[in-house]
């Protein structure tokens, strides 16, 4: 299991919907994705990097072969999928603080679904239909979203800044600097590796080093062993 | 369409699983090796094929059905009520779903277009692809990029939604930039104070270094995992 690429964490969500309320839940997703300020909610939740629902039809599931077994399912299916920063309970809490009533209109039509608040049964009800990723790949593990949409900014006023006074004269250069550093210091920082950049990748180099000094002392015995001997 | 945001892409595939077993181990529990067992390397292949921002795979064996009472009305009554006969009190019950095939996951979250992605992600990795996806129904007819993308097209289901937290850069504008928010961080701490003639003179020296607009200048690679350690810093320095 590895639900941790550095910074983000993968969260698989799998519900079951009547298959004759799916058209809600579809016609709820259409409108947000036409009508993009139904998403202001989420834009104020900079943990996440990217997310997705799926609904998948009782009789949608990706048949490919004639020996493949048809599905026989008696619910739709909807699949959350999300990309975001910090723990679990972090994700979860900041769901149910932040848009409550949004994350309601999502899942409403899930059945069982115990609504966002009380938070208990709330977590419970993911806790239940999460399921666990076996590979989770991060291009970047030592970023979090605001450090990418932060770097971005970065990035283009450096080069704007550059492009203008690079060669300027000194005075104009060190007044147009501060200037620049005022414009950006809700985005500078160092990014570290904390708290686990991944944890393969922070087991692989354990055992790399264990089985160097491993090496090392069994050289070191085998020199010291017929002296003693 | 749902899948596309921008210039983001969101892939959704699960690929059924085929039935049977090698010795005592399901087609399934082998997809699940293979995948746990990228995790014991260096890093994953999917470091390799250009554009991935994030993905994840895992193996879905069975769908499930939250059984606590809802929020609705009928959950609490028909849970709390004992008066009536257990038949009809579970027959308002939800309903037991399963599978009859596993279905390996892949969710995927790149830049670009889906045909560009999965030529390129053949070209990169077809032995990882072939080692995991090879116990899935009809695979063994994929031979090259265009079939693989056809197959995968086959197994992909559209989002409904997709959400774009971050940005929809290409990957290479999206490490450049955190490269850039690293070291320029950096610089400015070590450069405050110094008179501004030598500030000067540090900040054109940094530029050259880091190579701003240079996307194939110094940057992070993907899935770096690590920032270089301080005699590498000076190696690059010295360059």
């Amino acid at each position: 299991m590895s639900n941790i690429a550095g910074k983000a964490y993968a969260m698989n969500v799998i519900t079951p919907i009547r298959w004759y309320t799916t058209w809600l839940n579809k016609l709820i997703f259409w409108v947000a994705l036409k009508k993009p300020s139904t998403l202001s909610g989420l834009i104020t939740l900079s943990l996440i990097h990217y997310a997705r629902w799926v609904i998948i039809g009782k009789n949608q599931f990706p048949h490919v072969h004639v020996d493949q077994p048809k599905e026989e399912l008696r619910y739709s299916y909807m699949l959350f999928f999300s990309n975001f920063n910090g723990s679990w309970d972090q994700y979860v809490d900041s769901f149910t603080f932040a848009i409550p009533s949004g994350l309601d209109m999502f899942w409403k039509w899930n059945i069982r679904y115990p609504h966002s608040v009380a938070l208990t049964p709330f977590h419970k009800y993911i806790q239940y239909n999460q399921l666990e990723t076996a590979h989770y790949y991060s291009a970047y593990p030592l970023a979090a979203s605001n450090d990418i949409k932060a770097a971005k900014k970065l990035k283009s006023m450096l080069i704007a800044f550059d492009q203008q006074w690079h060669d300027a004269p000194d005075e104009q250069f060190q007044k147009q600097y501060n200037t620049l550093l005022r414009g950006l210091q809700h985005d500078m920082g160092e990014m570290r590796p904390t708290p686990i950049v991944s944890m393969s990748a922070a087991q692989v180099e354990k055992r790399h080093a264990r089985d160097l000094r491993k090496a090392k002392q069994e050289k070191v015995e085998a020199m010291e062993g017929p002296q003693h001997g | 369409m749902g899948n596309i945001s921008g210039n983001a892409y969101a892939l959704t595939v699960l690929a059924p699983i085929r039935e049977g077993h090698v010795d005592e181990r399901a087609y399934s529990s082998l997809v699940r090796d293979h995948l746990e067992n990228w995790n014991l390397l260096p890093n994953s292949p999917m470091a390799q094929v250009p554009q991935t921002y994030l993905c994840r795979y895992f193996v879905l064996d069975d769908v499930y059905i939250e059984s606590l009472p809802g929020a609705s009305a009928l959950d609490t009554y028909s849970d709390f009520l004992p008066v009536v006969p257990n038949g009809v009190r579970l027959g308002v019950l939800p309903a037991h779903d399963h599978l009859k095939s596993k279905y390996l996951v892949f969710s995927c979250n790149f830049h670009g277009d889906l045909d560009t992605y999965l030529h390129a992600m053949w070209t990169a990795i077809s032995t990882e692809i072939k080692d995991v996806w090879g116990y899935c129904y009809g695979f063994d007819q994929v031979t090259n990029a265009e079939e693989f993308a056809a197959y995968v097209k086959k197994c992909q289901l559209p989002a409904a939604l997709f959400f774009v937290g971050s940005n929809d850069d290409p990957l290479e504008e999206q490490l450049k930039a955190l490269y850039l928010k690293q070291e320029f961080s950096k610089f400015a701490v070590e450069s405050q104070g110094l008179p501004t003639a030598l500030l000067k003179k540090k900040y054109q020296e940094f530029i050259a270094r880091v190579a701003p607009t240079n996307l194939s200048g110094p940057s992070w690679t993907p899935g770096q995992y690590s920032l270089p350690k301080a005699q590498d810093k000076q190696q690059e320095a010295a360059l």
